[in-house]
């Protein structure tokens, strides 16, 4: 397959995730639509390393793994914290922080 | 070349469905199961782009691992979280305004990829390039080698990346006791 046929599933995948960021109220699904555009860009990353014969698309897969299981683990601790303290999680209540 | 054809097709039809699965599920619970689905076929699509490591690792720490403690956070909130259907009527208007914009992202992202097309210099050949590598050491030797010599800095700063993410888990998720004494 073309390179070109990986970019436009990664891109589809990714505009899937940004809109499941807009329109869902529940944060546990945001997170997941973020780990869907996270994992859009992995795509892309993969393709490229293969097509242009380089492993530093390699290297950047693994770094967005990473960070992706760090943000997952503080944004859980946040959400939990949140649901405790509150018992419900729907965005569209979470206005205190606001300035 | 038709069976791998084929095979990317079925792969991208299952990729794009279950994530469309992720948004429009309203049970957070058959969201989570639909993006494990998704995460499994993109493990495929490395595994079809002859990255075996990278697909061993997807499969085992992001669809494993990662996944599961999604899953005990959503099966924990997720029964009242989602009950409150009051809220989609409210949201109509927000639907049809990101299917919009959903079309436009896609649509610029898939015009861009279509007219931009990769420098042939940009390839890497000769013993440094992905293939030679592969063929000379193996896989995950080339893997590691471009881990530990190329990039072994930001590997290191991962390590202090994932200290601090452990230690903000451990002191948001403990019961303050500081305020009950207050």
């Amino acid at each position: 397959m073309p390179l070109n046929a990986y970019l436009i599933v990664g891109a589809l995948l990714f505009t899937i995730g940004a809109a499941g960021v807009l329109v869902r109220r529940n944060p546990l699904v945001m997170f997941m639509s973020i780990e869907l555009m996270l994992n859009a860009v992995n795509l892309s990353f993969m393709a490229f390393a293969h097509f242009l014969d380089s492993v530093d698309g390699w290297m950047f897969v693994f770094l967005v793994l990473t960070v992706a299981a760090a943000e997952v683990v503080v944004g859980l601790a946040i959400i939990v914290a949140i649901f405790r303290t509150r018992r419900e999680i729907d965005v569209d209540e979470l206005n205190t922080l606001k300035g | 070349m038709t069976a791998q054809q084929l095979a990317f097709f079925v792969l991208a039809f299952v990729a794009v469905a279950s994530a469309l699965g992720v948004i429009l599920f309203r049970n957070a619970v058959y969201s989570m199961l639909s993006l494990i689905v998704n995460l499994l076929s993109l493990a495929l699509f490395f595994l079809s782009l002859q990255a075996i490591f990278v697909a061993t690792i997807q499969v085992l720490i992001y669809a494993g691992a990662v996944m599961v403690l999604f899953l005990f956070v959503v099966t924990m909130l997720a029964p009242e979280a989602d009950t409150n259907v009051s809220g989609s009527d409210r949201l109509r208007w927000q639907w049809v305004a990101t299917a919009g914009l959903a079309v436009i992202l896609a649509g610029g992202l898939i015009l861009a990829v279509a007219n931009g097309a990769v420098a042939q210099d940009a390839k890497a050949a000769g013993p440094n390039s992905l293939a030679a590598q592969v063929t000379k050491v193996g896989n995950v030797q080339a893997f590691g080698l471009a881990l530990f010599h190329g990039f072994s800095f930001p590997f290191e700063v991962t390590s202090v990346l994932l200290v601090i993410a452990v230690m903000g888990a451990v002191v948001l998720s403990r019961r303050f006791s500081g305020r009950e004494r207050e």
